[in-house]
């Protein structure tokens, strides 16, 4: 995980979200799948190149930066 | 504008719908961004009842509150009631601007108010920031800044510009001032609309209603996104955050039921449980999946209670937390949490297939 400093934090729009799990690949460590393949989010800090390519992939576009 | 802002950040006004945050803090947004105004008299958690009751003793002073939060020379001010409810007909007799809500217990919270009130569902929004800035629902649509004040918050507002800080203040605790209104009901003898505030003991508080029958054995503080007590724990509990954070709860929205004790409590759980399922705004995946997933495990557990079962459910409780664009499944997993632990003896009397009640099931809710 990258320091606070440099990192982004990752947020998932809940209603947007259509469990592709996506995510779960382009943001691996960060992003988990629950049972229905939806994410479960362990931590927040992403690094922020990463965390913008999977905003971009996110098929949804549920993927968000705060 | 700053001296109500400074005056309410003196008395030490939190909000009393639940979430018991500054108001001076929301109104002083409310106020840089121009934001449209919704008071919140929905009443919407199991056994609320204190917004009704503001509505149909106090109609004039919430007015008056609502005015002093709003500001401005044209103020643009809604009420949110329950669609054909007493409360909405009082409102609309007073000629005021009534925002009907469907009867659905996710459509009261804040975001579902902001979305009614622009045309859309009564179903809560992502909230990628605050609304009181303005921003845009899921689907990209325009939603101007718009602020929700529970209704008992709005009326304290008035009581303080009238009273003072000090008045206020003479109430409550230092961390938490302030008189509060609290429903206490269920199985008591005089259920009713009390006022109180944080640091009476609960069992003061459930005095007033008639005391605490001997034979309850367990009382819920804060309805369905709130905890349940045992009886025991009830007589010794301070109603104030860190008494009530001892068992997992908070202050809430004033809310005291005493348990029926004629039913299995394991079942009143159940009952509640599958409620809060069934009232998912199936919008969000892990609330619409979870939420029946947990009333499920909750029955099998009733039926069976194995270690294992109750480690499952714990996982899937843990599967709930923030994983919503509202509170909802965080509030009914707190609920289930604490019922959980609060009922372990009778769980554990339901794996000797010793349930006194024989898992009787009721239609009615708490
Ligand atoms: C599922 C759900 C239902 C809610 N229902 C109500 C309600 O009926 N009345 C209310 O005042 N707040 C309700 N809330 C809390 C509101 O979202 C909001 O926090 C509150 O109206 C803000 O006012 P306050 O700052 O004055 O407390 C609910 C929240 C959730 C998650
Ligand atoms: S990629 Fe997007 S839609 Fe798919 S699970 Fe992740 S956040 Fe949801
Ligand atoms: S968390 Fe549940 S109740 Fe809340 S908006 Fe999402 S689906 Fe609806």
């Amino acid at each position: 995980m990258p320091s606070s400093s440099e990192a982004a934090r990752i947020a998932v729009d809940r209603v947007l979200c259509t469990g592709h799990g996506v995510c779960a690949q382009t943001l691996p460590g960060a992003i988990v799948l629950d049972e229905w393949g939806y994410p479960v989010l362990r931590h927040e800090a992403v690094e922020p190149e990463a965390a913008a390519l999977a905003v971009k992939l996110c098929p949804a576009r549920a993927l968000y930066l705060r | 504008m700053t001296n109500i802002a400074e005056l309410l950040e003196t008395a030490g006004l939190t909000g009393r719908g639940g979430a018991a945050f500054s108001t001076a803090i929301k109104l002083k947004a409310a106020r840089e961004n121009g934001a449209e105004l919704i008071v919140n008299a929905c009443d919407g958690e199991l056994g609320a009842a204190k917004d009704a009751w503001i509505v149909a003793h106090h109609l004039h002073e919430l007015i008056d509150g609502a005015a002093l939060v709003a500001g401005g020379r044209r103020p643009h001010i809604r009420y949110a009631a329950h669609r054909g409810s007493r409360t909405a007909g009082l409102l609309a007799s007073a000629g005021l601007p009534v925002l009907e809500v469907p009867h659905r217990y996710v459509s009261s919270e804040e975001t579902a108010l902001i979305s009614l009130a622009q045309g859309g569902l009564a179903k809560p929004m992502t909230k990628r920031a605050p609304f009181v800035f303005g921003g845009r629902d899921s689907q990209g649509r325009k939603v101007p800044p718009t602020v929700v004040l529970n209704a008992e918050t709005v009326w304290r507002v008035s009581q303080i510009h009238r009273l003072g800080a000090e008045w206020f203040r003479s109430f409550g605790t230092s961390a938490e001032p302030g008189p509060r209104l609290v429903a206490v009901g269920g199985h008591v003898a005089r259920p009713g609309m009390y006022e109180a505030s944080a640091g009476v003991a609960l069992s003061d508080l459930l005095d007033s209603a008639g005391g605490l029958p001997p034979d309850a054995r367990h009382v819920g503080v804060g309805g369905l996104g709130g905890v349940v007590l045992t009886a025991a724990e009830a007589r010794s509990t301070i109603w104030e955050t860190p008494g009530m954070k001892r068992h997992g709860g908070a202050l809430g929205p004033g809310i005291v039921t005493v348990w029926n004790p004629a039913e299995c409590p394991i079942e009143t759980a159940a009952r509640m449980i599958s409620y809060g399922a069934g009232e998912s705004a199936g919008q969000c995946g892990p609330c619409m999946f979870g939420m029946p997933a947990l009333a499920a495990d909750w029955t099998d557990l009733a039926r069976n209670p194995t270690g294992k079962g109750r480690d499952h459910l714990l996982l899937r409780l843990s599967q709930l937390e923030r994983r919503g664009a509202c509170a909802h499944p965080d509030g009914v997993a707190r609920f289930a949490q604490s019922a959980l632990r609060t009922l372990a003896p009778e769980f554990a009397a339901h794996a000797n297939h010793a349930c006194q009640k024989g898992h009787k099931r009721h239609a009615q809710f708490v």
